[in-house]
C-alpha cells in the first residue's frame, strides 16, 4: 500500500495551520500535546503522505486517540472536514496494519456479528441482562480495573418487554401532518427502547404518522468512524434500499446524533459509486434529528397544546450537545428552544456543553481510560450547575453519562430528550 | 530519539520523565515532527525533545536538565506564531506551556490577574468576565494563543488601536532563566518601587531572554456600551482614505478593521461567515466603547467619514450575538484563506496611518507582477496591515517569488516611516529585514542586551537578531522619508 493511500492527502492540503482549533480538541486538552490536536495529526497524515514521517506506532495511536467529535470542524475557518480524513485514515492503517488475532476476533464478532443483525443484537443484549440481573458485573468489576468501573456502570438491559420493536405504524393524533420514517437503530432498541416509543408518541402528539422499517438494523456510523468503510459502504446502500421500500420520500427522522450526522453523508460515503451517489444524495437530505423536526413552527405550535406541568422531572435541566449534533449537524438552538417549551422546567447552560464527553461511539470500550479522563471536566462542569436533570440525544452519550454520574454518586437523571417530552405530554 | 545532532541521553531523558511526568515528554520522532514548524510554515526543523511542565518549579528543573544535557531551548506557547519564532532550532527542545493553564488570581478590587503563560488569551477575559473586567489585548488567533506567546510576541490584535498591545499590560512576570533560577519581574503593586524596568525589554523578546511561566496582567472594567458599525466600499483605496481621514481627525473609535473582497470571500465560504456583503470591494469594521452619549456622537462621526468617502451602505448593532458574529469572522480570516491555497504568508508591517492606501497598492503591484494572489485584512486603526499572499510550499519557485513580495512590502513599510512588524514579531521571517531599520550599531547593542540575560545564547539561539552582519546581507537602512518632507515636495 502506498503512503498517499493511507490519508486524505487532498483534504489535508485544505489545512493552514492556524491552529485554531487547539482548544476545541479533548485530547489537546488532556495533554497539552499539539501532536495529539487536530492541528498536529494532519501534520502528521500530510507528512507520512510525503514521506516526512512514518505511518509508525506513534502515528496510529495518534489517530485513535483522537475521538472523532469533530468540534475542530466548527470553529476551522478554512473548512477542512477532519472527520472524514480521520476516517479515511483508519480504514487505510486497518488494511496496512491489520490488528492481532484476538482483536481482529473482537471487531469481526462487534461490527460482523453483533451490530449488524437484529439476533446478535438480541443475544448481546440477553447476555448483558443475565450478567446484571445475577450481579456478576459488580463482581467481576474489580478483576477488569477501568473497564470494570465502566461494565458496573452500564445502562440496566430492560425487561424484553421494553425491547420489542416499534410498531410498523403509529397513528397520528389530531389533524395529520404526513409521514415520517423513523430509525430503530442497533443499540438503541437493546438499551433505550423506552426512547425509540418516546419519540414515536411525540412525533404522533405533533401530528405526524409514524413508521419504522422492521427490516433495517445498522446505518454504519460505528464502522465508518472505526475505519471498517467498505462495510460502512455496504450498509449504507443496504439502509437506503430498506428505507426506500417503505417509503420514498417522507423525512427521516433520528433520535441518535451519531447515526443522523453519518446518515446525512452517505451522498459523500458514497461519491465514488456512480450507481449509488446521486440516490444517497437524495436519501440523505431527506435526513433529520429528531428536535430539527420537532423545533418546526408547526411541530412546535402543535407541542405547545400539548405539553403540561404535570411531568415530574426534577428541575433545573441542563442540556448537554452531542458532539454529533452540534458539530456533526449544526444543530444548537432547537434541542434548547424544545426543553424551553416545557412548562414549570427550569433550564440552565452548563459552561463547555459543546465539548465531548468521552463516549464517542465504542471509545468507551476502546479506551477507558482516556474517556474516562474526557469526562472529568464534564462532571465538574454539570455539578457547577446544580443541574438534578441531564438531557442529552445520543445512546453513547446517554451511557456515558450514566457511567459518570453512578461514579460521583450524585443522584442526577440522565434522559434524553424525547423522554423528557414524552413526559411532560399531557393525556389526550 | 534524535538522529541528527546531539542526543539525548536515556539518563536526560529519564530525569524529564520524572520531573513533569511521562506525557510531558514527547521524544519519539514522529510525535516531535508536530512541532517542526508554528503557523509560519516556510522554514520547518526538528526538535530533539519536547517538554511540556505544568509548574514554574517543574519549568525550573526541567532547564536544568536539558542545560546539562548540551541542549538549547525554544520557548512555545500554542505555537500559533506567524514569524518562524516558535520553530524548533538546532540540538534545540522545545519547552511548552500548554499545560501550563491556570488561572493563578483574579484581584477584582485593584483590577489584575496573575495567571500561568499557556492560559489561553480569551480564558483570561472569561475569567475575569464575572468581576466585569476584561484583558486588553485581542490577537485574532486568542481563541488559542496562550499569554506567554502574547507576551513573547508583543501581541496586539483589532483592538491595539485603543488599548496598546501586550507591553501596556503586563504588570509582573516570573521566568526561568538560563541557570534554571526562578525569578520575579515587577508585580501588581511594583510600579515606581525603583528598581530597574525589566519588563520593558522582556515584553517582545521572543522568547530570547528566558522562560516566562506566569503573568501578572492588568484588567480592564468593561465598558458601558458597544457598537460595531459595518462601513461597505466600491473600492480598496476609498477605504484605506476613510481611515486616514478618521485617524486626522482625531475620532477615536477602539478598533477600525478593513478586509478586502477576496478575504471577505474566504470568510463568507467558512464556518465564520460573519454576514459581510459580497457586493463590496473593501469592507471596514469598527467598534465604538464607552458611555452612551460618547458612543452615539463617535458612530456619527465615523458614519459621516466613511460617506464621504463613498461608502454605499453602513450599518451598526449593539446586539452582543451579532457583534460577535461579525468579529468571527475578521479573526478567522486567516484560516479562512486555506480555502484558496494550501499555505498562507502574512506579512506584518506598519505603515503611517496617513499612507496606509500607497502601501496597499506597493503590495498590490509587487504580487500582480509576480502572478500571486493577494488578500489585504489589516488593523487599519494603528496602521498595521497583513497583506496575504497564498501559495504552495511544493511549489519552490513560488516560494521565492512570495518571499520577494513580502520584502518588497517590507521595504515600501519603512521607505515611508513605517516598521517590519506589528504584532508577529521578528522571528526567523524578517532577520535580514532587519538591517533595513538598524546599523550594525543598533544590532549590537541589542545583542548585548540579550547577552545580559543570556550569556551563553541559551534561549532560542538564532531568532529575530541577524545571523549574518548587515553588511555580509549587503543592506543598509533605507533613508526615511519624513511625512513632513513629503508634504513640502
Amino acid at each position: 500500500m502506498s503512503r498517499e493511500s493511507l490519508v486524505d492527502h487532498a483534504r489535508a492540503l485544505d489545512c493552514i495551520h492556524c491552529g485554531l482549533c487547539l482548544t476545541t480538541c479533548p485530547t489537546y486538552q488532556l495533554t497539552g500535546s499539539e501532536t495529539s490536536s487536530p492541528r498536529g495529526r494532519i501534520h502528521l497524515m500530510r507528512a507520512v503522505a510525503e514521506g516526512r514521517a512514518e505511518p509508525d506506532a506513534t502515528f496510529e495511536d495518534e489517530m485513535n486517540f483522537c475521538l472523532v467529535c469533530r468540534h475542530c470542524e466548527s470553529v476551522c475557518p478554512a473548512g477542512v472536514e477532519f472527520g472524514a480524513m480521520m476516517e479515511f485514515s483508519r480504514g487505510a492503517l486497518l488494511e496496512r496494519r491489520p490488528p492481532g488475532p484476538l482483536a481482529r476476533l473482537a471487531r469481526w464478532v462487534g461490527f460482523r456479528g453483533i451490530l449488524v443483525r437484529r439476533a446478535g443484537l438480541r443475544l448481546a443484549a440477553m447476555g448483558l441482562r443475565a450478567v446484571q440481573l445475577l450481579r456478576l458485573d459488580v463482581i467481576t468489576s474489580p478483576l477488569l480495573g477501568l473497564r470494570g468501573q465502566i461494565f458496573r456502570n452500564l445502562p440496566r438491559v430492560p425487561s424484553a418487554r421494553e425491547r420489542r420493536p416499534l410498531p410498523p405504524v403509529t397513528e397520528a393524533e389530531g389533524p395529520a401532518r404526513g409521514t415520517v420514517l423513523v430509525l430503530d437503530g442497533c443499540v438503541m432498541p437493546e438499551l433505550f427502547g423506552r426512547v425509540n416509543r418516546a419519540m414515536t408518541d411525540v412525533l404522533a402528539a405533533t401530528g405526524r404518522e409514524v413508521r419504522s422499517v422492521p427490516k433495517h438494523v445498522c446505518c454504519g456510523a460505528l464502522h465508518a468512524h472505526n475505519g471498517e468503510l467498505n462495510q460502512a459502504e455496504d450498509l449504507a446502500r443496504l439502509t437506503i434500499a430498506q428505507f426506500e421500500e417503505v417509503d420514498g420520500s417522507a423525512p427521516v427522522v433520528i433520535d441518535s446524533a451519531g447515526c443522523g450526522a453519518h446518515m446525512k453523508e452517505y451522498g459523500r460515503l458514497l461519491a465514488n459509486d456512480p450507481e449509488w451517489r446521486g440516490r444517497a444524495s437524495a436519501f440523505a437530505a431527506r435526513v433529520v434529528d429528531l428536535t430539527e423536526e420537532l423545533a418546526s413552527p408547526e411541530a412546535t405550535a402543535r407541542l405547545q397544546e400539548r405539553l403540561g406541568d404535570g411531568h415530574g422531572i426534577e428541575g433545573p435541566v441542563t442540556w448537554d450537545d452531542p458532539c454529533h449534533l452540534c458539530h456533526g449537524q449544526g444543530v444548537r438552538e432547537q434541542p434548547r428552544q424544545l426543553l424551553d417549551l416545557v412548562p414549570g422546567l427550569e433550564r440552565v447552560e452548563m459552561p463547555g456543553a459543546d465539548s465531548c464527553c468521552g463516549s464517542a461511539g465504542i471509545y468507551t470500550v476502546l479506551r477507558p481510560e482516556d474517556s474516562l479522563e474526557v469526562l472529568d471536566p464534564k462532571l465538574e462542569s454539570l455539578e457547577s450547575t446544580g443541574a438534578k436533570t441531564l438531557v442529552t440525544a445520543n445512546p453513547g452519550c446517554h451511557q456515558q453519562w450514566q457511567i459518570g454520574v453512578g461514579k460521583t454518586g450524585k443522584g442526577v437523571e440522565v434522559l434524553h430528550l424525547a423522554e423528557v417530552l414524552e413526559r411532560a405530554l399531557k393525556p389526550r | 530519539m534524535g538522529s541528527d545532532g546531539k542526543q539525548l541521553s536515556r539518563r536526560h531523558l529519564a530525569e524529564l520523565e520524572r520531573i513533569v511526568g511521562k506525557k510531558g515528554v514527547r521524544a519519539d520522532p514522529t510525535a516531535r515532527s508536530a512541532y517542526e514548524s508554528d503557523a509560519f510554515m516556510l522554514q520547518r526543523a526538528s526538535a530533539e525533545v519536547i517538554v511540556l511542565p505544568r509548574t514554574t518549579a517543574e519549568a525550573a528543573a526541567a532547564i536544568k536538565v536539558l542545560r546539562e544535557a548540551g541542549l538549547v531551548v525554544v520557548p512555545r506557547g500554542a505555537g500559533t506564531g506567524l514569524s518562524g519564532g516558535a520553530r524548533p532550532v538546532e540540538n534545540g527542545a522545545i519547552v511548552g506551556t500548554a499545560r501550563m493553564r491556570d488561572v493563578l488570581e483574579v484581584n477584582a478590587e485593584d483590577r489584575y490577574a496573575r495567571v500561568q503563560a499557556g492560559v489561553v488569551n480569551v480564558h483570561l477575559t472569561a475569567a475575569c468576565a464575572d468581576a466585569g473586567l476584561f484583558y486588553g489585548p485581542d490577537p485574532s488567533s486568542q481563541t488559542a494563543c496562550t499569554i506567554g506567546g502574547n507576551v513573547g510576541n508583543n501581541s496586539g490584535g483589532p483592538h491595539g488601536f485603543k488599548y496598546g498591545s501586550t507591553n501596556r499590560h503586563v504588570l509582573g512576570l516570573t521566568m526561568v532563566d538560563s541557570s534554571g533560577e526562578v525569578i520575579q519581574l515587577g508585580g501588581p503593586g511594583a510600579a515606581g518601587d525603583g528598581d530597574l524596568d525589566l519588563l520593558g525589554p522582556v515584553v517582545g523578546s521572543e522568547g530570547m531572554l528566558g522562560l516566562v511561566t506566569e503573568v501578572t496582567v492588568q484588567l480592564l472594567p468593561r465598558p458601558e456600551k458597544v457598537e460595531t458599525l459595518l462601513c461597505l466600499f466600491e473600492s480598496l483605496d476609498a477605504c484605506c482614505d476613510a481611515v486616514s481621514e478618521m485617524i486626522a481627525r482625531r475620532l477615536e473609535p477602539s478598533a477600525i478593521e478593513i478586509l478586502d473582497r477576496l478575504t471577505i470571500e474566504a470568510v463568507e465560504a467558512s464556518v465564520l461567515r460573519a454576514g459581510y456583503p459580497d457586493n463590496a470591494e473593501a469592507v471596514m469594521l469598527v467598534e465604538v466603547e464607552g458611555g452612551d452619549e460618547e458612543v452615539d456622537a463617535t458612530s456619527a462621526d465615523v458614519i459621516e467619514v466613511a460617506r464621504a468617502f463613498g461608502a454605499f451602505d453602513t450599518r451598526r448593532t449593539t446586539d452582543p450575538v451579532e457583534r460577535k458574529r461579525l468579529w468571527a469572522g475578521r479573526k478567522g480570516a486567516f484560516g479562512a484563506m486555506g480555502r484558496i491555497a494550501p499555505d498562507l504568508y502574512v506579512a506584518d508591517v506598519v505603515a503611517p496611518r496617513t499612507r496606509l492606501r500607497e502601501i496597499v497598492s506597493a503590495a498590490t503591484v509587487a504580487c500582480r507582477e509576480r502572478n500571486l494572489k493577494l488578500a489585504n485584512v489589516f488593523h487599519a486603526g494603528d496602521g498595521n496591515l497583513h497583506p496575504n499572499i497564498s501559495y504552495d510550499r511544493r511549489d519552490a519557485d513560488e516560494v521565492r517569488r512570495v518571499l520577494e513580495a513580502g520584502r518588497i512590502i517590507m521595504e515600501a513599510c519603512v521607505a515611508a516611516g513605517g516598521s517590519l512588524t506589528g504584532e508577529h514579531g521578528i522571528g526567523l521571517e524578517k532577520q535580514d529585514e532587519m538591517c533595513l531599520v538598524f546599523s550594525d550599531d543598533d544590532l549590537e547593542a541589542m545583542d548585548q542586551l540579550r547577552a545580559a540575560f543570556d550569556p551563553d545564547a541559551f534561549w532560542n539561539p538564532g531568532k529575530m537578531l541577524p545571523v549574518r552582519g548587515c553588511r555580509e546581507i549587503h543592506t543598509r537602512p533605507l533613508p526615511v522619508h519624513s511625512p513632513a518632507a513629503e508634504g513640502a515636495s
